[in-house]
């Protein structure tokens, strides 16, 4: 979440960024649900995500959040700003994704990464709201229009690429 | 069963920014973050219908703030690629997984309240989320079954 115009998201602008954490076992941001929690129709390009009051962390910014609560130094001659260190507070998400439509369609069989499958890139809109200590925050209505990229897919990967 | 170590090929950057390292630098800050990632919980997995065990990364990704940032197990998607998507990079990740992935990268406005003073302000974000849905070898190496939320 960001202080600047919509549309905009400038690091030294973040205020807000909403996760689950890197698991115990480096999987990246990624958190268990209930099956009825995602619905796929891949034939139809459709999926839904659908989670309420999901326990997240607000790292404050992705600088922070990559760095575990270190921040940025700035400088040293690498191009990044100087981000001050955060430390992580709890907060909680509420999210409705849906993918639909169609822009762009692949079949993908890349061996460099071993995995493969069918892909599609899908229109999408999200609305979703926050909450913790002293802040909420509530989307505006979903807007297609909001959507710069976005792909469903029906992959394998890892010991089922073959 | 074909389960692939990958640890191997995380050894390098995990020396370079461990988690321990990092607490090692002496910020509260970093053992605050150690302190607060969470556990994945387990379930019975005897057959492929348990849906929360844990999972394996992909071996690829991104580094966004090399050298001070950890290595990501993740492919962020290139809004280049929205009328090419043959030219994307695994959106999974989860390896040794086969089942309906999706990703999405939206920027949009919402409001947001100091619910202190009830004082509000228009606000931008930026959503990268997603879900894998589908069947996965876990770290214990047995076949799951599962459905996770990219957040």
């Amino acid at each position: 979440m960001y202080t600047g115009p919509v549309g905009s998201a400038n690091l030294p602008q973040q205020i807000h960024d909403y996760n689950v954490h890197i698991d115990s076992n480096d999987v990246f941001w990624m958190i268990p649900l209930d099956d009825d929690a995602v619905e796929v129709d891949f034939d139809d390009a459709r999926a839904r995500l659908r989670v309420r009051r999901l326990k997240v962390f607000d790292d404050h910014d992705i600088a922070n959040s990559l760095t575990l609560g270190l921040g940025l130094p700035g400088d040293l001659g690498f191009p990044y700003p100087k981000i001050a260190p955060v430390a992580p507070v709890r907060a909680t998400v509420s999210f409705d994704v849906e993918w639909s439509g169609i822009f762009d369609v692949a079949e993908i069989h890349n061996t460099a990464q071993s995995f493969k499958g069918s892909f599609l890139s899908t229109g999408a809109t999200i609305k979703w709201s926050a909450e913790q200590p002293g802040f909420q925050f509530e989307s505006e209505m979903p807007d297609p229009g909001r959507n710069l990229i976005s792909v469903l897919g029906r992959e394998q990967n890892g010991a089922f690429f073959a | 069963m074909n389960k692939k170590d990958y640890s191997a090929l995380r050894k390098p950057e995990q020396r370079r920014l461990s988690r321990r390292n990092l607490i090692r630098l002496g910020t509260g800050a970093a053992l605050g973050a150690g302190l607060l990632r969470p556990k994945p919980t387990f379930a019975d997995d005897d057959d492929e219908r348990a849906t929360s065990a844990l999972a394996n990364p992909i071996p690829g990704g991104v580094t966004p703030f090399n050298p001070f940032g950890v290595v990501v197990h993740h492919n962020p998607l290139n809004p280049a690629h929205r009328l090419a998507v043959a030219n994307i990079s695994d959106p999974s990740q989860i390896t040794d997984f086969d089942g309906f992935v999706g990703l999405t990268h939206i920027r949009g406005g919402g409001t947001g309240t100091d619910t202190g003073t009830g004082a509000s302000t228009i606000l931008a974000y930026q959503a990268d989320m997603g879900f894998s849905k589908g069947k996965f070898i876990g770290a214990d190496g047995r076949h799951h079954r599962g459905t996770f939320a990219f957040v």
